[in-house]
């Protein structure tokens, strides 16, 4: 159906503010859906076009790169579909740059501090990569990845036959059906689940790990902890927010600066201080100094980018 | 409520609002700016997610028909090549329509919204005032909706 110009012109002018984080006139927005239903459903046609739109350009951006990393000449090898989810569900775009052989098949993604990128996978599975991260997949085996730095949401389509595979901090993690975010910070291994469950180390320890659940392991330690987490927390990076529960400042400031790209740092004797709290990563982009007062720190600006001080 | 049911929500905006609210609360919002604006934003982005799920949904349907000539139940969308190469169709068509608006314009629309900087600092990177940045995203917007139009029909 085709709208006419002047609602669409109007449906736009709304996309254009409704888009931006300082909007705030919500009513007046309101009470324009409310004349016609027609608003809506322009101001639907404008935000999926823009979004459409959107996810075009970033696979444009890496489709050249991507095509030459697939050309893989090996005999015998069923030629391997990868696609480009523009079509496909918020899948935004495959990684390029950053993007090089190692072995045959084998491919590394990293994202810069601040930037998150989808990777869709082969077999329809995607893994959304945070701020400065780093994952090496392989185009011949599809269901496994390692997780070198960073974090990543995966989305696994499971298959009992050939269960997907993560590596990580020196541990190994089989998805029993799943949604699950894997993050290594130092030495520290993080699993949280939100839907399905994951085994932590089958071949040793044999740990199930249950939705709204979240494990912890510090490289090259048998040991490992449990802790409850809510479902709608796990993976809740790539909605642009950070909760933190009594976590210790200086992976606050860790996690901080992967997911705004704003380095931030403690300030010496603070790192163990613990905070909590929940924060949108776009207003503290924009104003690191904001984060003080919702953590109770202050943040002062050096040359080397924001310190955050325990007080 | 009434911001679902006037986006067009119908039935379901009932359930909407409870998932707004399940999301909210489970996430057991410490401090944010602005709550009410936080809301409204939780609640826009719903939409538009289950707008755009519902849109793939049908058209994969289709694409999977046009393919085999016939669904096949159970059967999961694989992607195929042909799918790529329309991926990149319409990204050289979304392209060129915003070339169409002029350079600034699609460069804007590009850094606001590929590259995810607030329309604010779009607005002193290029020199202009915000609501230039709003007016050229304006027409992006437009010509991409009427676009949009042009490709869901075919």
């Amino acid at each position: 159906m085709a709208f006419d110009d002047r609602i669409l012109d109007q449906a736009a002018a709304w996309a254009a503010r409704t888009a931006d984080p300082t909007f705030e006139d919500w009513d007046g927005f309101t009470a324009w859906l409310s004349i016609d239903p027609a608003h809506a459903e322009a101001y639907d046609l404008v935000m999926a076009a823009a979004a459409d739109a959107t996810d075009a350009l970033r696979t444009l951006q890496s489709a050249t790169p991507m095509a030459a990393a697939n050309d893989d000449p090996a005999p015998g090898i069923v030629r391997r579909r990868w696609f480009i989810g523009a079509l496909a569900a918020s899948v935004a775009a495959l990684g390029a740059v950053g993007l090089w052989q190692m072995q045959p098949g084998a491919y590394v993604v990293e994202t810069a501090p601040g930037e998150t990128r989808m990777i869709a996978l082969d077999d329809g599975s995607t893994v959304l990569l945070a701020g400065g991260s780093r994952i090496e997949l392989d185009h011949r085996d599809p269901r496994f990845a390692e997780l070198e730095a960073g974090q990543a949401l995966f989305t696994i389509r499971h298959d009992d036959a050939k269960p997907f595979r993560v590596d990580v901090g020196g541990n190994e993690l089989v998805d029993l059906g799943t949604i699950f975010d894997v993050k290594l910070s130092g030495d520290l291994t993080t699993v949280a689940v939100s839907e399905g469950a994951v085994a932590f180390n089958p071949r040793t320890q044999n740990v199930r790990v249950d939705p709204g659940h979240v494990l912890t392991n510090v490289a090259g330690s048998a040991e490992y902890k449990l802790d409850t987490i809510a479902p709608s927390l796990v993976g809740e990076w790539s909605e642009g927010r950070l909760t933190f529960q009594d976590a210790a400042l200086e992976v606050v400031a860790a996690d901080l600066s992967r997911a705004t790209g704003v380095s931030f740092s403690v300030a010496p004797g603070g790192a163990q201080r613990r905070v909590s709290g929940s924060l949108l990563l776009e207003p503290v982009r924009q104003d690191p100094a904001s984060l003080g007062p919702l953590l109770g720190v202050k943040v002062r600006k050096a040359d080397s980018g924001w310190v955050i001080e325990a007080r | 409520m009434r911001f679902f049911a006037a986006r067009g929500a119908g039935e379901s905006a009932e359930d909407m609002l409870h998932e707004v609210w399940l999301k909210i609360s489970a996430a057991q919002t410490g401090p944010i700016s602005s709550p009410m604006s936080y809301l409204f934003r939780t609640a826009d982005l719903l939409m538009i997610d289950r707008y755009r799920s519902a849109r793939q949904a049908e058209k994969r349907e289709k694409d999977w028909v046009d393919a085999t000539g016939g669904a096949v139940p159970g059967v999961s969308d694989a992607p195929s090549p042909d799918r790529a190469i329309i991926a990149r169709q319409q990204a050289r068509m979304v392209a060129e329509t915003l070339a169409a608006l002029g350079e600034r314009q699609s460069a804007i629309f590009r850094r606001h919204r590929v590259d995810g900087i607030p329309q604010r600092q779009v607005a002193e990177e290029f020199g202009v005032s915000l609501s230039t940045v709003e007016n050229d995203l304006r027409s992006a917007y437009r010509a991409l909706a009427r676009l949009k139009e042009k490709i869901d029909e075919e």
